[in-house]
């Protein structure tokens, strides 16, 4: 069954994150990532439609469920191709038909789109996770 | 001048199970040899590396030479930062590699980068938009000093009269002239300006001018303008490790000259794998 939940349990690191400044997380990306919220993670299952290997960022599709039993299809943020390679990733890595499981920050103003945290196979065994924890610039110089 | 060094020493080699497992596969395949061919090069090992028993490389084995006898800089080189298991805290393979500078390149600087009124009006606006201003967001070049920190390989390519840096993001190219030639005295200003280098015993000192007035020095967009002198001070304190000190004069964005050092390590039995940004660019329009 297809599910998208909301999970409560953050990151260790987030936890520690102070409240107020603004949030510029440590990109291995080519952007600052304040396009998500990084501070939100939420989880689905569904099935791979494409894994598409291009930079800036790799992107695996997904169709979800939702909970009113329509399909949607997840565009998920993944690293670069080079970084994924130099993890053992190749461009093949998921096929069309896979099933996964998806943990992602969203992005703020866009539905079905995030950032993936972690991605695991139909046997939930963990696939790859690593975009970059929240990272706070401890000299904040003002 | 105020500087931040950091401890010299050499990275250490992460032998871990996917490294035993690369090593197994590159000694098979120079077994087997030139009748089977590697998909690719991402584990070809590298040719004079010094290595200890077992084929690791040799970190801490001295600085390479060239034939004149300069210390030799060439090798692919990324951030001398750990990659940390983070699964022990989370669901996840691996924490990311990237130097702590990418977002304040001042980070370690006591009292951090001493911006002028100006620029530090640039530094906490551009901070608090979240970086949607940044040019590395719309896959703008790698401009040096920022490109040292970003989370790419650079090659260096050195000859007795011209360093090139090559540049994964991009696939991006710097060239840094060793032949004596003087800066520049009204440049046209461009993303890395113009560098041409000497050499101060085994450290080799970059000059560089003729930098663009809108250029970012890292994510939270601390400003380096038209009136940059930079020096940057290249030592290879031995195989693996490379330190750098960073050091800026530019008034109209900072109120002192400042420097900062980074450390570099070499990265060996690799390759450089390109990194085309505007290949598929999809998150500015999540700025919206």
């Amino acid at each position: 069954m297809t599910i998208v939940k909301p999970v409560n349990r953050l990151r260790p690191l987030l936890t520690v994150v102070g409240v107020g400044l603004a949030l510029l997380p440590a990109a291995r990306a080519h952007h600052s990532q304040s396009e998500f919220d990084l501070r939100s993670k939420l989880e689905v299952e569904g099935i791979v439609t494409k894994l598409e290997w291009k930079s800036p960022h790799a992107r695996l599709y997904v169709d979800v469920k939702n909970d009113k039993g329509e399909v949607v299809n997840w565009n998920f943020e993944l690293p670069s191709p080079n970084t994924l390679m130099r993890r053992g990733w190749k461009r093949d890595a998921l096929q069309p038909g896979d099933r996964v499981k998806v943990g992602a920050s969203p992005a703020r103003n866009f539905p079905a789109i995030g950032i993936a945290t972690s991605v695991h196979d139909g046997d939930d065994k963990a696939l790859f996770t690593g975009t970059t924890p929240i990272y706070e610039p401890e000299t904040a110089n003002d | 001048m105020s500087v931040v060094s950091r401890s010299a020493k050499a990275p250490e080699y992460r032998f871990d199970n996917v490294r035993l497992l690369r090593a197994a596969l590159a000694a098979f395949v120079l077994v087997v040899g030139p009748a089977l061919a590697s998909a690719q090069w991402l584990d070809y090992r590298t040719p004079g590396v010094p290595r200890v028993a077992g084929g690791a490389p040799d970190l801490k084995a001295p600085a390479p030479r060239t034939a004149d006898g300069k210390p030799d800089f060439s090798g692919m080189w990324f951030a001398n930062v750990p990659a940390k298991d983070y699964c022990k805290e989370a669901e996840c393979i691996q924490e990311e590699r990237m130097a702590r500078e990418q977002i304040n390149l001042g980070i370690k600087l006591d009292g951090g980068l001493p911006y002028t009124e100006w620029s530090k009006e640039q530094m906490v606006a551009r901070r608090a938009n979240g970086g949607r201003e940044d040019p590395h967001t719309y896959c703008k070049p790698p401009n040096f000093p920022r490109a040292w920190t970003l989370p790419q390989y650079i090659k260096i390519v050195q000859t007795p009269s011209l360093m090139v840096l090559l540049h994964e993001f991009n696939a991006a190219y710097r060239e840094v002239f060793l032949d004596g030639r003087p800066l520049l005295e009204d440049p046209n200003p461009t993303w890395n300006g113009y560098s041409t280098a000497h050499w101060d015993g085994d450290t080799l000192v970059i000059e560089t001018n003729g930098i663009r007035d809108d250029m970012w020095l890292d994510i939270q967009g601390s400003p380096v303008t038209e009136s940059a002198r930079v020096t940057e001070r290249l030592t290879r304190v031995s195989f693996g490790l490379m330190q750098i000190e960073i050091a800026v004069n530019d008034p109209k964005a900072y109120t002192r000259p400042w420097s900062v050092t980074i450390e570099m390590a070499v990265q060996v039995d690799t390759t450089m794998l390109e990194e085309i940004c505007l290949d598929d660019e999809q998150d500015v329009r999540l700025y919206r």
